[in-house]
């Protein structure tokens, strides 16, 4: 199964621990990359869009951290945001709980997904021993 | 006859290495050439603003440190012709002398080892490490390409940095040779000017700014591809960087050797 | 404002500033701007030249020869190129001469004598005339040799000067016998003749070995010019010159003294005596001046042995 979530179809953002962020950029440049690259847009459209973004996730404050520098939760909404500013259909987010592992990952991911709004759907992949702490959180999102 | 295969299957291994980094550089090379001539797109002013912050760090950032660099060993080298050239009462060739083994061969050849050291075994590293955390997988995924945005911005600012630096070390041997041979006077302008239209024509000139690009494409290009072969364990990194360090020194050897071979022989 | 950016543009601006400051330069030191003026040169000899030689006046050079060619009468033709601000140097009395010293390139020297001349029309033909250093030294060698072996000559057991030698005996012989000194001169016109001859030949080659002597103090400074100004091959040089010149004087010194004795000699003193050991001295004088005179000639091939042997022993 894990073979099959690395394997997905191009039309699919992932969030994933080997997906990490480029190391050398803040997380505002990491996630402005995306429109810069992709939709040609220029610098400071690009650097507005990744802050609205990081702004609707409720961490405008991270934007100058570098990858080190942040807390996993952090680095987890950098990571979500850039899979967002993709705009695919489907986000999978694979085994939040290696990357969040100091936090009640299921119901933080719960609340960034009521403060994003985006349309399209969120998949958790995850260890079936850890269906137990979604039940709790909440329902098959 | 056991030793004999060994050896000879040794030395083919050896061969085929050679020839699979060399394919794999100059595949590279063309790769990025192809992309900068055919891709319009790329034109554009993301990319611009990395080959900045290239040029930013290969060049500016150490510039005072280069030019003092230059400036002493310029000093002595001008300062050793001089004093042989007086010796043996050849003090009409001493310009000429300066010119052509500073500016025209010393001077690149050690911006180019400058660069190789502060820069290329920077890159080496930092590609290297992006190969092994994933970093360029994620590139990937995100479809931001890496050529484009990481590889490409490297090399043009290597070459960029190297044409410069070697350019602004030249003139200021140029100057310090002025200075050194005829002191604070305008006497010797037209003499020197006279030796300095003798060995600056067309070709030399081409050659030299020829040499100092190659220069600049080898300490960068060789970095990045050593780099992008790193496998994925932390522990290859520095074992890429010994690598990847050891061809850009014969790199650069062989392009001073074959520049000299072209213009003296 | 991205200092950044700043710092990056500021690096740019003064780098391309320099670059064009020196494309200006380069072009004006290579005459862009410039038009040219042609001279051609007749030669007897194109040894030497090849297109790139320098034209030089007072040591730095003004032009360089483009193409060389032969005219219809056989005679070399060398086209020589300067940039209009050098061509103010060419006279016409100006003077074009083909150097080739022992170290480095032929060049082409001219030597313009009188600077209000009127200049030289463009395309003007000029003759070339050959001022060879390492050519002249052989032939200076061949002369001091010649020299040499005409003192030989004179001085060998059956020559000249033994044959006086043998007059002045029988002259003293007969000045104590009883014919008397005014016979003993007169007696024999063709004995008396004999005398004088050989003096003049004597006299006759210590002409030519100040000559020589002042020859070589020429070459010497010429030697300096062609050279450099000093150290190194210069010295050596000039010294080995200095040195031929001793030498010389050395030989010349000895052959005065023989002269002088020939003349004590044929000027019969009356004390007879004396005569005779003037004579033995005389001998003995003249053997050395052989002597000298032939380590002389062995020193010239030791210290110029590019005469045989192009090897120049750098210090």
């Amino acid at each position: 199964m894990l073979a099959a979530v690395a394997a997905l179809p191009d039309d699919v953002a992932r969030v994933a621990l080997d997906l990490p962020l480029r190391a050398n950029l803040s997380a505002l440049d990491n996630i402005a990359l995306i429109p810069l690259y992709q939709s040609h847009f220029d610098a400071t459209e690009s650097t507005r869009q990744a802050q609205a973004m990081l702004e609707r996730l409720g961490f405008a404050g991270i934007a100058p951290l570098r990858d080190p520098d942040m807390t996993p939760a952090q680095r987890f909404a950098t990571q979500l945001a850039r899979a967002l500013i993709l705009q695919r259909p489907r986000l999978v987010i694979d085994r939040p709980g290696a990357m969040l592992y100091d936090v009640p990952y299921p119901a933080f991911i719960r609340q960034l997904a009521e403060q994003a709004a985006m349309t399209g759907t969120w998949e958790i992949y995850d260890f079936s021993w850890n269906q137990p702490l979604y039940n709790q959180a909440l329902d098959s999102e | 006859m056991n030793f004999l295969a060994a050896s000879i299957e040794s030395l083919g291994a050896k061969v085929t290495g050679w020839f699979t980094v060399g394919y794999g550089i100059f595949a590279f090379l063309a790769k990025a050439v192809l992309l900068l001539l055919l891709d319009r797109t790329i034109w554009n002013r993301a990319t611009f603003d990395v080959v900045i912050k290239q040029v930013y760090f290969t060049s500016v950032q150490i510039l005072h440190v280069f030019l003092g660099y230059a400036l002493v060993i310029s000093w002595l080298i001008i300062t050793i012709i001089l004093s042989t050239a007086r010796d043996f009462g050849l003090t009409e060739f001493a310009s000429e002398m300066t010119i052509r083994v500073l500016v025209l061969e010393l001077l690149p050849f050690l911006t180019a080892l400058f660069i190789a050291l502060r820069s290329g075994s920077a890159i080496n590293t930092e590609i290297a490490l992006m190969q092994v955390n994933n970093e360029l997988d994620a590139l990937a995924h995100c479809k931001v390409p890496p050529m484009q945005f990481e590889f490409l911005p490297r090399l043009i600012g290597g070459v960029i940095s190297v044409i410069t630096l070697a350019g602004l070390a030249g003139l200021l041997a140029l100057l310090l040779a002025y200075l050194s041979i005829y002191g604070l006077s305008m006497a010797g302008f037209e003499p020197f000017t006279q030796t300095f239209a003798k060995i600056f024509n067309l070709q030399i000139m081409a050659g030299l700014i020829a040499k100092c690009a190659l220069f600049g494409l080898a300490v960068t290009l060789i970095p990045i591809t050593a780099g992008l072969e790193t496998p994925k364990k932390l522990f290859m990194v520095p074992v890429s960087v010994l690598r990847g360090m050891m061809r850009v020194f014969f790199a650069i050897v062989a392009i001073e050797v074959v520049s000299l071979a072209l213009k003296y022989i | 404002m991205n200092t950044l950016h700043f710092k990056v543009g500021l690096f740019a601006a003064a780098s391309l500033l320099l670059a064009g400051v020196f494309l200006v330069y380069l072009l004006h030191a290579r005459g862009f701007f410039e038009d040219t003026v042609h001279l051609q040169l007749a030669a007897a000899s194109a040894d030497g030249v090849a297109p790139g030689v320098p034209v030089v006046f007072s040591g730095i050079e003004i032009g360089r020869v483009t193409t060389l060619g032969l005219n219809d009468n056989g005679g070399i033709i060398i086209h020589t190129e300067f940039l209009a601000r050098n061509a103010k140097w060419l006279k016409e009395n100006s003077s074009f001469t083909l150097d080739k010293p022992i170290v480095g390139g032929a060049k082409i020297r001219v030597d313009s004598p009188d600077l209000n001349a009127p200049a030289l029309p463009d395309n003007a033909t000029m003759l070339l005339t050959t001022s060879d250093v390492s050519k002249e030294i052989p032939v200076l060698v061949e002369r001091v040799k010649a020299i040499l072996a005409n003192v030989e000559h004179l001085t060998r057991k059956d020559g000249e000067i033994n044959a006086t030698l043998a007059n002045v005996k029988t002259v003293t012989g007969r000045m104590t016998g009883e014919y008397g000194v005014l016979e003993s001169v007169l007696g024999s016109p063709e004995k008396a003749r004999a005398v004088t001859d050989s003096l003049d030949k004597t006299r006759a080659l210590i002409t030519k070995l100040d000559g020589m002597a002042l020859k070589m103090d020429g070459m010497a400074t010429k030697a300096d010019r062609w050279l450099f100004a000093s150290g190194g091959i210069a010295d050596q040089a000039s010294g080995s010159m200095a040195q031929v010149r001793l030498m010389l004087t050395d030989a010349q010194a000895s052959l005065k003294k023989a002269d002088a004795l020939m003349a004590n000699a044929v000027a019969i003193s009356a004390d007879v005596k004396e005569g005779t050991q003037d004579i033995a001295k005389l001998r003995a004088e003249i053997d050395d001046a052989v002597r000298k005179a032939n380590a002389l000639v062995n020193e010239i091939n030791k210290m110029w042995p590019f005469a045989r042997d192009p090897e120049v022993n750098l210090p």
